[in-house]
């Protein structure tokens, strides 16, 4: 017999109720991931499983979106048309932000490639 | 469209109503000697009127509806002019007495930086959601 658990002070969760205050709990979202599947958006519901090239060539086309947006903004903040600053900033921040995303999706996939070829056969 | 900064367009409506409190703040301040406006009367001070908005196209999302905030109208403030005496100027009345804006500096000066503090406040929220999706993103580094 372990001789600590005789040490131990016999807490139940019992006992704890009253003590604790009766926080409530955070209702988790449950994300559906089917929802989420990508691709879902361009694929026809034909039962047709989304491609992963789909999927990176729509995460590339948002990106390169996001970056058109920001270089809109600030083309329209530097033309003197009434845009505020930080909405020319945000846009940049969120294609910076999507961009790094991109990259970092892109080093994920270099790195399982090269652990595949390092593959003894 | 990826949402990578969450809760950044509550934040961008939240700045743009802090600058055009500003530039109506500005506009008081301004106008604040300002004994003919367009009416014919002193100028009358300014004041926004903030209102919420929901975005609509997040609203379905159960509880994930997304607030922001917008000004809503410019209104006027109703307070009557002050009467200085200035026998000189070219619209004294009868007893010498002109009505001039009745703006306080100090009252805009305070409602300038309450106008910048919340400003700041919500540029903290946008550098802080940065850093949560930076850091979110350097899990996968290695």
């Amino acid at each position: 017999m372990n001789p600590l658990s005789a040490v131990r002070l016999p807490v139940t969760p019992d006992m704890m109720r009253g003590v604790t205050p009766d926080i409530a709990r955070p209702t988790i979202p449950v994300y559906e991931l089917g929802k989420l599947s990508p691709g879902a958006a361009t694929q026809p519901a034909g039962g047709v499983a989304p491609t992963f090239e789909g999927t990176l060539g729509r995460i590339v086309a948002e990106v390169s979106e996001s970056q058109a947006a920001a270089s809109q903004a600030v083309a329209g903040l530097m033309n003197g048309q009434n845009a505020p600053l930080h909405q020319a900033v945000l846009a940049m921040e969120e294609a910076s932000v999507s961009f790094q995303l991109m990259v970092e999706v892109r080093n994920k996939l270099l790195e399982s490639y090269q652990e595949l070829m390092r593959m003894q056969v | 469209m990826i949402n990578l900064l969450t809760g950044i367009n509550a934040t961008a409506s939240a700045l743009d109503a802090e600058r055009v409190r500003m530039e109506v703040i500005s506009q008081n301040i301004a106008n604040a000697n300002l004994t003919r406006d367009v009416d014919g009367k002193p100028y009358q001070r300014r004041q926004v009127v903030f209102e919420k908005i929901l975005n609509q196209a997040q609203a379905g999302n159960a509880g994930a509806s997304e607030t922001g905030v917008q000004v809503v109208r410019i209104e006027k403030d109703q307070r009557p002019p002050r009467l200085v005496f200035d026998p000189e100027n070219a619209f004294a009345d009868a007893n010498g007495m002109i009505a001039v804006p009745d703006i306080s500096i100090h009252e805009e000066m305070a409602d300038l930086i309450v106008a910048s503090r919340s400003f700041e406040a919500n540029l903290a929220v946008v550098r802080n959601a940065r850093t949560m999706a930076l850091q979110t993103l350097s899990i996968g580094k290695r």
